[in-house]
């Protein structure tokens, strides 16, 4: 990548504005102000500091990875979440199978190997199914998993989370908004025709382009591009056009935006493209039945080295028990959301075994800074200190989940190592609470109902603990998850509930797309408002990332 | 005449009731909450996008328009496009109802042939220890819950002991007929669809079956006490005769009544035992349906099984008719 040139002009700018300190929110009056090593090398304060105090004069980060880690730092101070946990992506899968589940919930069948003859031909049961196969045309995990064996796009992630080339072999920034992708030579669709870098631009065009066959869901995604054309035919370079720098643009590629066949897309209408599939994956579709099953073969032109197993299979159970059954049975190889309760019965049957991973999806509960009790930092830290994090991952979730003290997950881009979560305190927790002048607070939490891993019972556990407090009451609702996501994407904080439990899946392991929607002022979604925190997060978008 | 006169009111009254069906369906979307957007937008899509989807599913005209699009592209035979899968409501919504009704007739099928029999021997051995079996698997068949029932099946019979599949539907019974005369092997095939039905079916009908049991019983005791039974045993009929010939008619017209009631209610209410199953019917369309607010697959879904339970009661009624004539009179 050639980010040599804006790296040294956002230096420059950094610079200069870093000789004007800045104040830090986060420092308590008469706390300790003791400097600590920072996040990028700077003192910074403790991580229990008071938002209220004493602003500390430090430089200005010089890296967007360390505006980011900095956002974290005054997130995780003033608190606008309850900080929960991490969640685990929990499978069971047959010993006829070699296989390692990735950390973005995707499972490509690609990664998969017989561990004996019966593990040739493999079948995978997830809790729903697709929403349709134009790879463009969705954005959810169960859609993912179909599309991924046959489609793919030009960058990729590998099973850790790091960027890999597929339909790309090389992936550059020519200037701050035009990035060009160089197009892999010798591939081809299933139906046979040649990968073409008209195929590529016209494939990033349907996503950001509603005049390009569909309005895709995608486009937010690949927010900041504009536009994809072939810059020349003969190098197989396609240039796309950025609204500005964009420093996760191919974080945004490696995630989404598969490439489709232009020809057979034009000639097709969209509800056969929806059950129909020409991808250049290692896969190729021989059956789809809507809603029921989806089967592939191994494509043997396959650019890379063909899959090892033969033929893939994934059907749907909504009910954790049939998916269980069916894998104990040996109908199904793997079985995807294995909930807590159905571990030991997978682990105690001959043949089978769980594989966990840590998911990209963070679970808290949102509290709106606008309303009282808790437009008070104190009472919002006070409900942290409240919570006994270790007990619930524990207890409620088996130990499948990690306790987090900031939005962004442990591995992503602007993580702050530094940062603890918030340990159970409920003195400090009551003391805060009575600071905030909000003793006998009754809040309500709104949970969503199994939406997410024992989701009603982390709530559960959440409002059980804050209602130990001695000056504060708490109750906990629980509502479909249509009503809580009908409240909060209005775009109008006043529609949301006070406090509210949800989680955020974010496969760009980049911090920005979890704290923009979701903590920003203007984010979409956002339930918080902090000019600091807005003023980092513009800088740490106008640098590029430096890796990642 | 009569008859003719009766059957067509009937037939008027059925399209009411389908008209009454399809307008709540319709207003349904109305009153629940959550919009389509919501699940067809990713949850960070700003109000442009949302107001750009919901344009582009047709959800910004006003109401009357929406509705009289509705029943105009209805009576034509469309059911508009799903909200998620993009695949026409009516091809997606006909392609589960074999498997749903294939399910609905085997679990009547299975309550038919074991329900009314049992009934019969528990009515003619009042007071014996056939009565006591039969009418304590009424009770425990009609106080079993299905899912509870459909899970320990599949415990025993797929997972212990591995006899039957688990779940799914492995083939329709059209698979098997195509088998007859195609190169899949007959056997083969005829074999995974029944196996694959059998836990389901069993499911599905034992509450029916109970039911039809107590029925049958208490409409044959009931039977056996009138005068015209004594009248024919007078005429020195003999006993089978007067049970199976006389009696046992006269008891299945209420019988019938229910079965067509309960058939209507088998194919609508089949859900719990499709999501145990993971039986790819409407059952399970319903339910995806309704997490998913695709409210064309949705009102499709209901309307189809509201025309389904009016069809099925106006046979029925039809049948009650024809076994008692008086009914038309």
């Amino acid at each position: 990548m050639s980010d040599s040139d804006t790296t040294r002009r956002r230096f420059l700018t950094a610079a200069g504005s870093a000789a004007a300190a800045v104040s830090l929110a986060g420092c308590s009056e008469g706390g300790d102000t003791t400097p600590t090593p920072g996040d990028d090398g700077t003192p910074e304060p403790t991580a229990t500091d008071s938002p209220e105090g004493t602003p500390t004069e430090r430089p200005e980060p010089e890296t967007r990875e360390g505006y980011l880690q900095r956002a974290n730092r005054l997130i995780h101070d003033e608190a606008p979440w309850v900080f929960l946990n991490r969640q685990y992506s929990v499978y069971g899968q047959s010993t006829d199978i070699e296989w390692s589940p990735r950390r973005d919930e995707r499972v490509a069948a690609y990664a998969i190997s017989p561990a004996n003859d019966d593990g040739e031909d493999v079948v995978m049961t997830q809790s729903q199914m697709d929403s349709g196969v134009d790879p463009q045309d969705h954005r959810e995990t169960p859609t993912d998993n179909i599309v991924l064996q046959a489609y793919e796009g030009l960058l990729e992630r590998d099973a850790e989370g790091a960027i890999v080339q597929k339909l790309a072999t090389d992936y550059t920034r020519l200037d701050e908004t035009t990035v060009q992708f160089t197009v892999r030579d010798d591939v081809s669709f299933h139906s046979g025709d040649s990968l073409t870098p008209e195929d590529v631009s016209f494939s990033i065009n349907r996503i950001v382009d509603d005049e390009v066959g569909i309005v895709s869901p995608q486009s937010d995604q690949l927010i900041g591009v504009t536009g994809a054309e072939v810059s020349s035919e003969s190098d197989r370079t396609v240039d796309v056009s950025l609204s500005g720098l964009n420093p996760i643009v191919f974080q945004s590629f490696a995630t989404y935006c598969d490439v489709m066949n232009r020809s057979w897309v034009e000639e097709n209408e969209n509800a056969y493209v929806n059950q129909n599939m020409d991808g250049t994956g290692p896969f190729a579709m021989t059956n789809y039945e809507q809603g029921v099953e989806v089967s592939f073969e191994r494509y043997e032109d396959y650019w890379d080295e063909p899959a090892a197993i033969s033929t893939f299979t994934i059907n749907s159970a909504g009910e954790s028990s049939t998916r269980v059954n069916r894998l104990i049975s040996g109908e199904s190889d793997i079985a995807v959301n294995v909930p807590p309760q159905e571990v030991s019965r997978v682990d105690g049957n001959d043949g089978t075994a769980v594989s966990a991973v840590p998911s990209t999806r963070v679970l808290f509960n949102g509290m709106r800074y606008d309303l009282e009790p808790f437009s008070s930092p104190e009472f919002r830290q006070a409900i942290n200190y409240a919570i006994d994090l270790d007990s619930i991952i524990q207890n409620v979730l088996q130990t499948f989940g990690d306790p987090t003290g900031q939005p962004t997950l442990e591995g992503f881009f602007g993580y702050n190592g530094d940062l603890d979560p918030y340990p159970q305190d409920q003195e400090m927790a009551e003391q805060l609470i009575e600071e905030s002048g909000h003793a006998g607070a009754e809040i309500e939490l709104v949970t969503p109902i199994g939406r997410y891993l024992r989701d009603v019972e982390i709530a559960q556990a959440v409002g059980g603990q804050v209602d130990e407090l001695s000056n504060v009451s708490a109750t906990v609702r629980q509502v479909e998850f249509s009503t809580l996501v009908s409240q909060v994407t209005t775009g109008n904080i006043e529609d949301k509930p006070p406090w509210y439990l949800l989680g955020w899946g974010n496969a760009t392991f980049d911090a920005i797309q979890t704290i923009q929607p979701l903590l920003a002022s203007d984010g979409s979604l956002t339930s918080y408002s902090n000019e600091e925190l807005d003023r980092l997060l513009e800088e740490a978008q106008s640098l590029p990332s430096e890796s990642n | 005449m009569a008859y003719g006169r009766f059957l067509l009111k009937r037939g008027l009254q059925g399209i009411g009731v389908v008209w009454g069906v399809v307008t709540v369906v319709f207003m349904l979307r109305f009153i629940t909450p959550g919009s389509p957007v919501d699940t067809v937008a990713p949850l960070d899509a700003d109000q442009e996008t949302r107001r750009r989807i919901a344009e582009d599913l047709g959800l910004n005209e006003p109401l009357y328009v929406q509705y009289g699009n509705y029943i105009w592209d209805l009576l034509h035979g469309d059911m508009g496009y799903s909200y998620i899968s993009s695949i026409p409501a009516s091809a997606q919504v006909f392609s589960k109802l074999p498997a749903t009704i294939e399910l609905a007739v085997a679990a009547s099928v299975v309550a038919i042939v074991i329900s009314i029999p049992l009934g019969v021997v528990s009515a003619t051995r009042r007071h014996q220890p056939a009565d006591y079996g039969a009418t304590t698997f009424s009770l425990v068949g009609i106080s079993t819950p299905n899912f509870w029932l459909g899970i320990m099946l599949v415990l025993v019979f797929a997972v212990e002991l591995n006899v039957f599949p688990t779940s799914g539907r492995a083939y329709g019974f059209a698979d098997s007929v195509a088998a007859i005369y195609g190169p899949a092997p007959f056997f083969e095939v005829a074999t995974a669809w029944l196996a694959s039905l059998f836990l389901p079916a069993i499911t599905l009908g034992t509450y029916f079956t109970a039911l039809i049991t107590r029925l049958t019983r208490s409409g044959m005791l009931d039977e056996l006490g009138k005068g015209y039974v004594t009248a024919t045993r007078a005429k020195g009929l003999p006993e089978s005769l007067v049970k199976y010939k006389h009696v046992l008619r006269n008891t299945l017209v209420p019988v019938i009544t229910v079965l067509g009631l309960q058939l209507g209610t088998l194919i609508g209410g089949a859900v719990i035992t499709e999501a145990v199953f993971a039986w790819p019917g409407l059952g399970t369309e319903i339910i995806q349906a309704i997490n998913a607010r695709d409210w064309p697959i949705l009102q499709g879904s209901l309307i189809v099984i509201g025309t389904a339970f009016v069809v099925v009661n106006i046979a029925v009624d039809a049948l009650y008719a024809y076994l008692d004539p008086r009914v038309v009179a």
